[in-house]
């Protein structure tokens, strides 16, 4: 294994692959290709689906419509009624529960799919003393897999479903049963881990923090659908759905119509509804959006491009609008604020630097390039 | 790793179908031998041509069950034991389930322990004990008392002592270790509500504890009544010599004679059936998705304080205890190394000549091998087929598990005797089946059936504890359905699936209802030797050999206990 800079060579293409349950479409209509070395992750509310793709892939469950490729072999072909077991796909998995089997010892756990393959004993417990060693559980070889803690047994699974060189690894919300501070270490690790072995890995989380720092690319679920695939940064920055503007990160969004064009053709001014109602505000169209003068609108930016401008400077006027802190929190680092925008209740980090008061009026700032306006 | 992989594709859609043509396989051979035998049953009760005769079809059969004197008193007679037990056993049993699992009483886990053994004791063996002490002549209560006050009042022989018997077999003790796990996990708030209120124990035990567990008791005692009716030995013993009859009795005998009426004894076993069918239908509406109701997770459940209530409730306890497991246990044991049974008063009336009599008796060596290779072929053969349906039913999406699920519960609603009439119409009926019968195969199948619902039942709630991602993190690593079957599945369930084999080993070993009418004398058990002996009036053989057959019980019990079964997996 070990990633070759430069390929791109697919390790695991879905081509609109469905999934039924009774009649409802939990996956459906799928095409999603995997690339070699690089963790892709599916993102989206439980329920969307992702768990079910991730299965279909390991081959715990069957494909109603579509076909899967694993590397050059079709895995999964509903039109052509193919189906190749889990076991013999060359897969490894972490799940959720880790799956930790409890009547065997770490090393046993570890051994067992070397042994279903053959290896021999002495090629076995090099193998798996190296890869024991290589998360830090060397010394943990003889214990039973049940007396170990929730970060030991996670580590366990890992060396489990990487002992036999898989092709693909697939990772089901195996953060999720750790408490905060052992899951931020453990997907620290995790990242390490995938660079210095160059592994593929399919990832399923509800987490958006988990996705956006763990994954090369993000494919966003939603009713059994692909939202929209990217980059973290791609998805985060230029959401192509107010789902996955809404999924991913805060948004603050204000409601309005267009106003006439103006010269720019991706610049668009809005005239708010509502307790700002005669003021306005520009932005840029968000990707792939038309909408035509007078047209109702929504206006959205993320709280923390939101700027906080200094009070009756008279060159700020544009894009800006009064506000007033509610309620302040010093929580350490900075400020929570509550802050009253018309009848907009928002939530601004303010910076310690300066002290700041409940009740005091502020001037937000709204760069035009970071409002997008979407149809209402 | 990138060399071994397979650029070929594999029809993989075939493996889909193999797995639906085993579930079907299975659900087909199940059917075949729970449903179709009683649907056989039905048919039969219309033929009343005498066998060996052309069929003919006619309502004799019914117009004898519903007019003939005989078994329309057969009817009433199980009516009237069933509603008295039920009536007696029920409040006792709430009282006793309520005292083990809400109170400080004394030794109340070795209490409820006592209780579980008394339920695995053999109600033939059990009857014999009884017998020694309430016989109208020579019981040694009787005789007790007549020296006392001049008065024999007790006949075992009557109405009343068979009700005795059955209270204390299985009415009493099935209840008490059901009851006594829902209330312990009863919700204490309801309790120390009440209490806070200002009301006193007994008030609280009245008022909130018995109303908050109605549909726990309710469950229990329609349960109760179905298991109730898996018996007829008491009836058969106890009830003949005064020519009381209840209905498995009268399909014995109607059965069991020189022209046996066939159409007379499965009428009546479908009237019976069709009376049952209200009590299924409300068990199965009692427990649908209300099953955890009572029970959370974090309540701290404070025990009621007895005070000055200890003692006497203790005794209470301990007594029943002595009259449902120690007296029937003495007392059969005694019995055994009686020179005439249940006569104490003659001279020097001790010996050890019914062991070695019975121990050297080629017939009793015969039934002894049957049993052991009845008790252990049903034992295997319930493994494989017991964890098999609870396989399918638990872990696979197969469109008729359900149906596999609800024929396996049946046997549990069809009373024993009425069980062994279907599979025997079904081994005399079918011709490829035939030359079964007559067979130990064939009463391994009869003890596989009896002890379907239970079986399934608790390898279901243990591979519901399993989870089935070990499952799927084995196929993954690379093994097949059967490596991961053999490595994980079997590995994990083995203690489970061993205390299933053990209580259905006991169960082969003691059953009488099932097996009454598929016994020849070439495949004769132990427990229908012990029926044949009461019937030539051996008395001194039959006990020996009800104690035997008691040993076997409370040994398997207590090793399947062991292997980490509780009453809790059993509802």
């Amino acid at each position: 294994m070990g990633a070759e800079p430069g390929t791109t060579e697919t390790v695991l293409s879905l081509d609109r692959v469905t999934k039924l349950f009774g009649t409802a479409r939990a996956v459906d209509s799928v095409s999603l290709s995997i690339r070699r070395g690089e963790v892709f992750t599916l993102l989206g509310p439980s329920g969307c689906g992702k768990t079910t793709t991730l299965r279909l892939v390991a081959g715990l469950e069957h494909p109603d419509e579509g076909e899967i490729t694993l590397r050059d072999r079709v895995v999964a072909s509903a039109p052509r009624r193919l189906f190749l077991a889990p076991n013999r796909r060359n897969l490894g998995m972490v799940f959720q529960s880790y799956a930790v089997w409890p009547h065997m010892t770490v090393f046993e756990n570890v051994a067992y799919p070397l042994r279903l393959r053959g290896t021999t004993r002495s090629a076995v417990r090099e193998k798996v003393g190296r890869i024991l060693d290589l998360v830090g559980l060397g010394g943990l070889a003889d214990r039973p897999g049940t007396l170990l803690s929730g970060g030991q047994m996670q580590r366990l699974a890992l060396c489990r479903a990487l002992v036999y060189e898989p092709d693909l690894l697939l990772l089901d919300e195996p953060f999720s049963n750790l408490d905060a501070k052992l899951r931020e270490q453990m997907r620290a690790e995790v990242k390490l881990l995938q660079r210095r072995l160059g592994i593929t890995v399919l990832f399923v989380t509800h987490d958006q923090v988990e996705a956006l720092s763990l994954s090369d690319r993000i494919a966003v679920m939603h009713g059994g659908r692909i939202e929209q695939v990217g980059s973290p940064r791609c998805l985060y920055e230029e959401p192509a759905s107010a789902f996955v503007r809404d999924f991913l990160g805060q948004t603050v969004i204000l409601q309005g119509r267009v106003g006439p064009a103006s010269g720019e053709a991706s610049r668009v001014a809005v005239e708010l509804n509502g307790s700002l109602s005669g003021r306005t505000l520009s932005g840029r169209l968000a990707a792939s959006v038309a909408l035509e003068a007078g047209a109702a609108a929504h206006l959205s930016i993320r709280p923390e491009d939101i700027e906080v401008c200094p009070l009756g400077s008279p060159a700020s006027q544009a894009n800006q609008l009064p506000a007033m802190i509610d309620a302040l929190a010093f929580v350490g680092d900075r400020y929570e604020a509550r802050v009253s925008l018309g009848e907009h209740r928002i939530v601004l980090f303010l910076p310690r630097a300066r002290e700041w008061r409940e009740g005091e009026p502020l001037q937000l700032g709204f760069p035009p390039e970071m409002v997008s306006v979407w149809p209402a | 790793m990138a060399g071994l992989t397979h650029t070929i594709e594999v029809p993989g859609a075939r493996r889909l179908e193999l797995q639906g043509v085993l579930c079907t396989l299975v659900l087909a051979l199940v059917a075949l031998v729970v449903v179709f035998p009683l649907v056989l049953v039905a048919v039969q009760s219309f033929q009343v041509a005498p066998p060996g005769q052309p069929v003919r079809y006619g309502l004799d059969g019914w117009r004898a069950a519903l007019g003939e004197p005989g078994l329309r008193t057969a009817l009433v007679n199980t009516f009237n034991v069933t509603f008295v037990r039920q009536l007696l056993s029920l409040p006792l049993a709430v009282f006793l389930a309520w005292l083990l699992a809400r109170t400080d009483l004394p030794g109340r886990h070795w209490l409820e322990f006592a209780f579980w053994a008394a339920f695995f004791l053999p109600p033939f063996t059990v009857t014999l004990s009884w017998i020694l002490l309430l016989d109208p002549e020579y019981g040694l209560l009787n005789t007790w008392l007549a020296g006392l006050v001049g008065a024999r009042p007790f006949n075992i022989y009557s109405f009343w002592g068979i009700v005795w018997v059955h209270v204390i077999t299985g009415s009493l003790t099935v209840k008490v270790i059901l009851l006594t796990p829902a209330f312990r996990n009863m919700n204490a708030s309801f309790e120390e509500a009440s209490r806070v209120a200002g009301a006193g124990g007994l008030r609280t035990a009245l008022r909130i504890t018995v109303p908050v567990m109605a549909p726990a008791i309710l469950s229990v005692l329609l349960l109760g009544t179905m298991v109730s009716l898996q018996t007829f030995e008491v009836e058969q013993v106890l009830g003949l010599p005064f020519r009381f009859f209840v209905f498995s009795t009268t399909i014995y005998d109607l059965l069991v004679t020189r022209v046996p009426r066939y159409d007379a004894a499965t009428a009546l076993a479908v009237l019976v059936l069709a009376a049952m069918l209200p009590l299924v239908l409300a068990q199965q509406w009692l427990t649908r998705g209300r099953r955890y109701t009572t029970i959370t997770g974090q309540f701290q459940s404070r025990l009621h304080r007895l005070g000055a209530w200890r003692l006497p409730a203790l005794c209470l306890a301990v007594a029943f205890v002595v009259i449902v497991l120690g007296v029937p246990v003495v007392l059969a044991l005694l019995g055994t190394f009686m020179k005439l049974f249940g006569f104490f008063q003659i001279a020097d009336p001790w010996t050890l000549a019914n062991w070695s009599n019975v121990l050297g008796d080629e017939t009793f060596l015969r039934s002894l091998r049957n049993t052991v290779v009845l008790a252990t072929g049903t034992a295997v053969a319930t493994i494989v087929v017991h964890s098999l349906i609870a396989y399918i039913v638990v872990r696979t999406r197969y469109a008729g598990r359900q149906l596999l699920d609800v024929i396996s519960w049946l046997p549990f609603t069809v009373p024993g005797i009425i069980l062994g009439l279907a599979l025997l119409w079904l081994f005399l009926g079918v011709g490829f089946l035939r030359p079964l019968y007559g067979t130990t195969a064939l009463l391994v199948i009869a003890g596989v059936i009896a002890g379907m619902p239970l079986g399934v039942q608790i390898i279901k709630s243990g591979l519901g504890q399993l989870g089935g991602e070990l499952e799927e993190a084995s196929r993954i690593a690379g093994a097949s359905w059967w490596a991961t079957y053999r490595h994980i599945v079997l590995r994990l369930m083995a203690p489970t699936l061993l205390a299933v084999g053990m209580i259905t080993f006991v169960g082969a070993a003691r059953n009488i209802g099932n097996f009454a009418l598929l016994t020849t004398t070439a495949n004769r058990p132990l427990s229908m030797l012990q029926l044949d002996y009461v019937a030539q009036r051996k008395l001194e053989e039959a006990v020996v050999v009800a104690c035997v057959i008691m040993f076997v019980s409370l040994g398997g019990a207590l090793l399947a206990r062991l292997l980490g079964l509780r009453s809790g997996s059993l509802g």
